[in-house]
């Protein structure tokens, strides 16, 4: 039987195949290269990029939970301007889409970090983190409230060409009116989720376990309200979406596309099984085949139907 | 990955110490200090891989030993593991020691923080390098289990709190006495590895010594290569900038001074 084609477009946005990398989980995509080369995926979103440079939250940053990870990296990065002048070669080498994922703490750096990037060459799209619930101020402020999050997109869109993606928390009442107000802000393309806030605290210390003391959850304790939002966001806009949240094996790619996804990002399943995005095609291509898809996107929203 | 050579129990129950020898291909390029990343399950949970150093490298029959602690779920279900069944295993990963070429080698070791050191100890008498292991442990009964895997290492001394194996006290008082005496020819250098207290008090007498002085320090980790920025720590690079470095790849042996002790 002939291959599955697994190209999706998702609006502006075209990608050899619907699976790709989370952002914060791959870095700027050299370090799996042994694993799972970049070039086999659909894409990379590289890790949050702010303004200026970053050291991070203090250790402990990292805490497991059932099925489960908590994280408060707390958006460490080198800095717009030095990501300019050092990764774009690097990135191009990958040989796949690269996403460039950009937090702020105002409208203001969202839209000067939209257009500096704008000149740069080899980037695919934009990710506006408006989710990231392990710094202070700014990131999830901006997802929580929906004439927050349009002015930011709406000030992104102003300031670049690129694709623009609206990457979402699922930290908030109504995920629908947020995806809407997305749409209105002049998004290309939703993403979600980005981390549940969460926290564990140590008995024996009697103390938070992180030095950021909550963090954000990801991993396959996630899935089932990361599903069910990117099914909630496929009946409420008419974006294409970008679904994530505990995608691990194959059969968890599926369900997001049947729910709406047009593509998949996979984060924490690569530090469990650094071939998983590799792992994932192949099944998903299986699938298809013996379910007579021909194309890959057949699948997108079954569910609704 | 690799296939399961021995996975035992060291001495008392109560000690909770196993050994576990591994075939594989990693043993041809493993260095002293680095580590491997094991899936003790392939179910998710236990989510995250577990990090163990590499105890002993044999690159000619292709073995690799390493010894861990029972913990947790992790380790508790990586002790069910029987010979002959496959390890799901990243590595060798991280920066290891740095073998010295000539002088003199101080291995100081607090309890489990042995484990990285074996593998330093034995490249080092390789290489015809004297060494000698100052190790600190909670008793005598903690000894009668581990102090029969640094066999290898020619000269040891002991430290126990309550003074019921070797002298009663801290390693880091062998450190100071083994500093007062004349050391031979070449120069003395140190490698550490031990819980993060005993750390920065080997630290602080190696700055004032001075003694160049290597550490391996543990934090949690997820990816194990590099990634996910979940194991840095606040560090100090060459010149005194402030950095965040990552154990599992820049690490997770630094040098002492490169490493802002919190
Ligand atoms: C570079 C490195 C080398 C190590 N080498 C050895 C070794 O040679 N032998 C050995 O016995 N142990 C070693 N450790 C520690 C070992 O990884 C942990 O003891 C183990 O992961 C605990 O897992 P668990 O599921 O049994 O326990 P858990 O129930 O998961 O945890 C028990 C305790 O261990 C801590 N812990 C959990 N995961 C990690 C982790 N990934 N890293 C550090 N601490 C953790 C938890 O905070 C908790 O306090 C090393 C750690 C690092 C980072
Ligand atoms: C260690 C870690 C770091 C992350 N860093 C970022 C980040 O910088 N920017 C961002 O938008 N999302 C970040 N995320 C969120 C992921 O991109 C993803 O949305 C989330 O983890 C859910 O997917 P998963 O369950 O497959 O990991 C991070 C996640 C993890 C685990
Ligand atoms: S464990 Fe992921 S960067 Fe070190």
């Amino acid at each position: 039987m002939a291959v599955t084609d697994m190209r999706v477009a998702l609006g502006p946005l075209t990608l050899r195949n619907p699976v790709l990398a989370a952002s914060g989980a791959y870095n700027f995509g050299e370090e799996y290269a042994p694993y799972c080369p970049a070039s086999l995926l659909g894409g990379i979103m590289v890790k949050g990029l702010t303004p200026q440079p970053r050291l991070g939250n203090p250790p402990p940053r990292l805490a497991e939970t059932p099925a489960g990870l908590l994280n408060a990296v707390g958006l460490e990065n080198p800095g717009l301007e030095e990501f300019i002048r050092s990764y774009p070669p690097r990135l191009r080498a990958l040989d796949t889409a690269v996403i460039v994922n950009i937090a702020g703490f105002t409208v203001e750096d969202y839209a000067l970090m939209a257009r500096a990037l704008s000149g740069v060459e080899g980037i695919a799209a934009l990710e506006v983190n408006i989710s990231c619930p392990n710094v202070k101020h700014g990131g999830l402020a901006f997802g929580a409230d929906p004439a927050a999050a349009e002015e930011v997109l709406g000030a992104v869109r102003a300031a670049t060409p690129l694709p623009v993606i609206a990457k979402l928390s699922p930290n908030v009442a109504d995920i629908q009116a947020i995806a809407r107000a997305a749409e209105r802000g002049g998004a290309d393309i939703i993403s979600l989720i980005n981390t549940l806030l969460g926290m564990a605290i140590d008995i024996g210390s009697r103390r938070p376990l992180l030095g950021n003391i909550t963090g954000g959850l990801s991993g396959p304790a996630v899935k089932p309200v990361a599903l069910r939002m990117v099914y909630q966001v496929y009946e409420a806009a008419r974006l294409p979406i970008i679904g994530m949240g505990g995608v691990s094996k194959w059969e968890d790619a599926v369900e997001f596309l049947l729910a709406g996804a047009g593509a998949v990002a996979v984060g924490t399943a690569n530090f469990t099984n650094p071939r998983a995005p590799a792992d994932i095609l192949r099944g998903l291509d299986a699938y298809c085949r013996e379910n007579g898809f021909a194309k890959v996107e057949e699948l997108v929203g079954l569910a609704h139907k | 990955m690799g296939l399961i050579i021995d996975n035992s129990r060291l001495g008392a129950p109560e000690q909770k110490l196993y050994r576990l020898v591994v075939e594989s291909e990693m043993a041809r390029t493993a260095r002293p200090g680095q580590f491997l990343h094991i899936r003790v399950a392939d179910t998710p949970a236990p989510l995250l891989r577990r990090p163990l150093s590499i105890a002993g490298i044999d690159a000619a029959a292709g073995r690799l030993t390493l010894y861990y602690r029972l913990k947790g779920q992790g380790t508790e279900l990586l002790a069910r593991k029987r010979p002959g069944e496959k390890l799901d295993a990243l590595g060798p990963l991280g920066r290891g020691f740095t073998v010295p070429a000539a002088g003199e080698l101080l291995l100081i070791a607090g309890g489990v923080g042995v484990f990285p050191l074996l593998s330093l100890g034995e490249a080092a008498g390789r290489r015809g390098i004297p060494c000698a292991l100052l190790w600190g442990g909670e008793n005598s009964a903690f000894f009668a289990a581990a102090a029969g895997i640094a066999g290898h290492i020619p000269t040891r001394r002991y430290a126990t709190m309550d003074g019921s194996f070797g002298v009663r006290g801290l390693v880091t008082e062998l450190l100071t006495s083994r500093l007062a005496q004349p050391s031979t020819g070449g120069g003395l250098t140190a490698a550490a590895c031990g819980p993060y207290p005993m750390l920065k008090a080997v630290a602080a007498t190696a700055r004032a010594h001075p003694l160049p002085l290597e550490v391996s320090l543990e934090t949690t980790m997820a990816c194990g290569i590099g990634a996910c920025l979940g194991c840095a720590l606040p560090g100090r690079d060459a010149a005194g900038g402030r950095v965040t470095r990552r154990v599992c790849l820049d690490g997770p042996v630094f040098p002492a001074e490169e490493v802002e002790w919190l």
